[in-house]
């Protein structure tokens, strides 16, 4: 049997039963385009996380006091016996291959301008906090470089803020009261938007001496701490640790870099979609269990005519063959229609909700219409074994 | 044709091809399994963190500094700093309200814990007297913080059982002093194993006088200050009455946040049940594969049983009758593979239980009502067209082509 008769036989037994090979293929495709619809949507989430972690750049590190982590949050941010200080910061500057080193505090604060008040998320930073977290300056200028234990009253408003309060006027130089003390305006930052669930633009940056006497502590919250992108994470990470050991004399701090952040959820992410794509693939075993169910019905009705084709001669495992091709090329059609279908929800999904990320890596599509093929396989083998071991005298003699 | 022609008729069907049969069951059974299974996962997860948040304590009211202009951030995530602090004075004047209960003001930090050469971080709790029975807590050994005047330092503390073992093995530790950074206490209780409740584990911490905390930290601001209101319908009284307070306080500032157990535990509770009908759903994409092998079988079996369906209007069966012939026998088979489906997936929820005792698996009402329900609808919607094929056979053509 050559391979052009084998598919025009294949194709043939298809086609004599229009419908049914459709509905089959059916199942398939729904059970395909359920888990190409499942795992672009998770897919679509995994790169928005990522992407709203990434923009404040990949090569940065935080270091933050206590060793312990409750709710993904440092406990020691909080209040904690051993502080981290501005000199901490700074000498985290001689750390190798550490580009900047900016010290954090950040809280809740009341500003007020000509009688209008509003409650912002107050940041107090140091003048390489811009460049460490990549945020631009819209207008004016960053808090500038000056030693951070004695910095002047400078305030940068976020975006939102100088909307609120200066509407179209210009705010530079302006003076505002923060937490009841007087700051000048010196710069607008450029609207960030929402990054998980946190609004960016409704802040305020002043020095961070001064935001550690409004708050009244000792501890920073957080260093942020950023890299050369080339040099090995391992080795900064030691040299981090070791210059801060030597001024505290122990490890009490917590060093997480961005990627090791980006991992973790990175393979919680993974594990959802995965989950939720293996709940669709439920509906994939149903479709299989489809193919199973057609082909022993199909190979019932074929008696007679695999007892004539091995009557003529054809051998038991070109039998298989044939059946299994049957299924499989039945689970091909299926798999292909599925994605499309999928596909195409997807997209609709994109038009109609632009919030919510969708994206199908092509990869995935290839793996769907493999995971298809198999399933119509593995469903295949027991109706192609039955019709394979029929007796080709008593299956010419069923007819 | 009577009821019991009408199931014999489909009884002999089913019978007639068990292999055939057993499939289709098999893919009801498999879709109706799976949405059973997937919505006790969701149901037990719901429960689970319904019954953890039920545990920190009844008719709970939390007061956190700070306030956001813009919603969105989760109150919980604001560990920042106010410029006017919450302190013990304006905890201890929300006992005014006639609807509060009591109060417990709070302060977390980190502290490096250290018996002899033993040392180890945990998480620091300073409070008072009351913080016990407000979070419903227990003791193991010894007794609690003393009553008294919350801004007296007295040098005791309360241990987790973790931090117990860790530091003084299987030593009595009931009297003796520990060190949390530059000060010393003495232990006076043990707190009852509980585990890990919401992400923070209450063996690993340890529990000092408010005023003992305040020192430590070198802070009079509080981390939260929770109250409990006197009753259910109180709640709402305590957390306005709170509010108000706290205001007054503050010169007329609101610059607190004040948020009900019963809020949070509402919000949660919408979301675990949003997520779980959506897997549910999610499952039940396979109930409407099967309906399509339904479909495809009975086309099948139209053509096959032409010369019955010819014989059977030839002596008088109406269009009607052959219809629902039909749709009892896939009414049946559908019937048949739900109820298969819900054993296995009572069964799956048997196995997640002894796996994980501490999740209360449970089928959700609806799921249990839905999922039968649903296979059966589908079953019946595919085999409308088959049945309608059948009917409209002609008894003559039918019965005259072989």
């Amino acid at each position: 049997m050559l391979l052009a008769d084998f598919l025009r036989f294949t194709y043939g037994s298809l086609k004599a039963h229009r419908l049914r090979t459709v509905l089959t293929a059916l199942g398939i495709a729904v059970g395909i385009a359920a888990v190409i619809l499942l795992t672009s949507i998770g897919e679509g989430l995994h790169r928005f996380v990522v992407a709203e972690f990434t923009q404040f750049g990949t090569n940065l590190i935080s270091v933050t006091p206590g060793r312990i982590q409750t709710h993904g949050a440092s406990l020691g941010a909080v209040n904690t016996v051993r502080p981290l200080s501005v000199e901490d910061a700074l000498a985290l500057k001689r750390a190798p291959y550490v580009q900047v080193s900016d010290p954090v505090v950040q809280g809740n604060a009341d500003v007020k301008y000509f009688g209008r008040s509003r409650r912002v998320t107050l940041y107090g930073v140091g003048p390489d906090f811009s460049e460490a977290l990549k945020m631009r300056v819209a207008s004016g200028e960053f808090l500038p470089q000056e030693d951070p234990r004695s910095a002047r009253a400078f305030a940068v408003l976020g975006s939102k803020v100088a909307r609120e309060f200066f509407g179209g006027e210009n705010p530079l130089g302006s003076r505002i009261r923060v937490g009841g003390e007087r700051y000048r305006v010196i710069g607008v930052m450029q609207s960030k938007g929402q990054v998980l669930g946190f609004d960016l633009d409704d802040t305020v940056f002043i020095p961070v001496v001064r935001a550690l006497e409004m708050f009244n502590r000792e501890s920073l919250m957080e260093i942020h701490v950023t890299y050369e992108p080339t040099a090995p994470l391992a080795e900064v990470e030691q040299g981090i640790k070791r210059i801060l050991i030597a001024r505290h004399g122990a490890e009490d701090f917590t060093v997480t870099p961005q990627q090791k952040m980006l991992e973790v959820f990175g393979t919680v992410l993974d594990a959802i979609t995965f989950a939720v794509a293996a709940i669709g693939g439920i509906s994939l075993v149903v479709g299989g269990v489809g193919i199973l169910t057609i082909l022993t019905i199909a190979v019932a009705e074929r008696t007679s005519e695999i007892g004539l084709l091995r009557a003529v001669g054809a051998t038991q495992r070109r039998i298989l063959l044939l059946f299994l091709g049957e299924a499989a090329l039945l689970a091909a059609i299926g798999g292909t229609a599925g994605l499309l279908l999928g596909w195409a929800v997807a997209l609709a999904l994109e038009l109609a909700l632009p919030a919510l990320p969708v994206h199908t890596p092509w990869s995935y599509a290839l793996l769907a219409e493999l995971v298809a093929v198999a399933v119509g396989l593995a469903a295949g083998v027991l109706p192609a074994r039955r019709a394979a071991h029929l007796d080709p005298l008593e299956a010419l003699r069923s007819e | 044709m009577r009821l019991s022609d009408l199931l014999n008729f489909a009884w002999q069907v089913v019978r007639g091809s068990p292999g055939r049969t057993f499939l289709i069951l098999l893919a009801m059974g498999i879709g109706v399994a799976a949405v059973v299974a997937v919505t006790s996962l969701g149901e037990g997860a719901r429960l689970y963190v319904v019954n953890q948040f039920g545990s920190l304590g009844t008719n709970l009211i939390i007061v956190l500094p700070g306030r956001s202009e813009t919603a969105g951030a989760m109150p919980g995530v604001l560990v920042g700093k106010t410029p006017r602090d919450l302190v013990l004075e304006d905890a201890l004047a929300l006992k005014r309200s006639h609807a509060v209960r009591r109060i417990a003001p709070l302060i977390v930090g980190a502290g490096d814990v250290r018996v002899g050469a033993r040392r180890r971080e945990t998480p620091v709790l300073g409070s008072t007297a009351d913080f016990i029975e407000i979070r419903r807590m227990e003791l193991a050994q010894g007794r609690f913080l003393p009553e008294g005047d919350p801004r007296q330092s007295l040098p005791v503390c309360v241990i987790g059982t973790r931090v117990a073992a860790e530091l003084f093995g299987t030593r009595q530790v009931l009297g003796e002093w520990l060190r949390i950074g530059d000060r010393r206490f003495r232990i006076i209780g043990v707190l009852a194993k509980q585990g890990e409740s919401l992400g923070f584990n209450t063996d690993e911490i340890v529990i000092v006088p408010l005023a003992a905390a305040q020192a430590l930290f070198n802070t009079e601001s509080l981390f939260r200050v929770l109250v409990e209101a006197k009753s259910r319908e109180q709640i709402r009284y305590a957390k306005e009455d709170v509010e108000e307070i706290i205001r007054l306080r503050h010169e007329g500032e609101r610059d607190v946040t004040v948020i009900t157990q019963d809020a949070v535990l509402a919000t949660f509770d919408r979301i675990l049940r949003a997520l779980t009908l959506a897997v549910g759903g999610i499952a039940a994409i396979s109930l409407a594969v099967a309906g399509i092998l339904i479909m495809n079988v009975m086309l099948i079996a139209v053509t096959q049983r032409r010369r019955e369906i010819g014989l059977l209007k030839a002596l008088g069966a109406t269009s009607r009758q052959i219809r629902l012939a039909f749709l009892t026998e896939a009414v049946l088979l559908a019937m048949g593979g739900a109820g298969v489906g819900l054993v296995v997936g009572q069964l799956a929820r048997n196995v997640a239980l002894q796996l994980y005792p501490a999740i209360p698996f449970q089928a959700p009402w609806w799921a249990l009502l839905a999922a039968p329900a649903t296979a059966v609808i589908t079953a019946a919607l595919f085999t409308v067209v088959p049945a309608r094929r059948a009917a409209r056979l002609d008894p003559v053509q039918a019965l005259s082509r072989r």
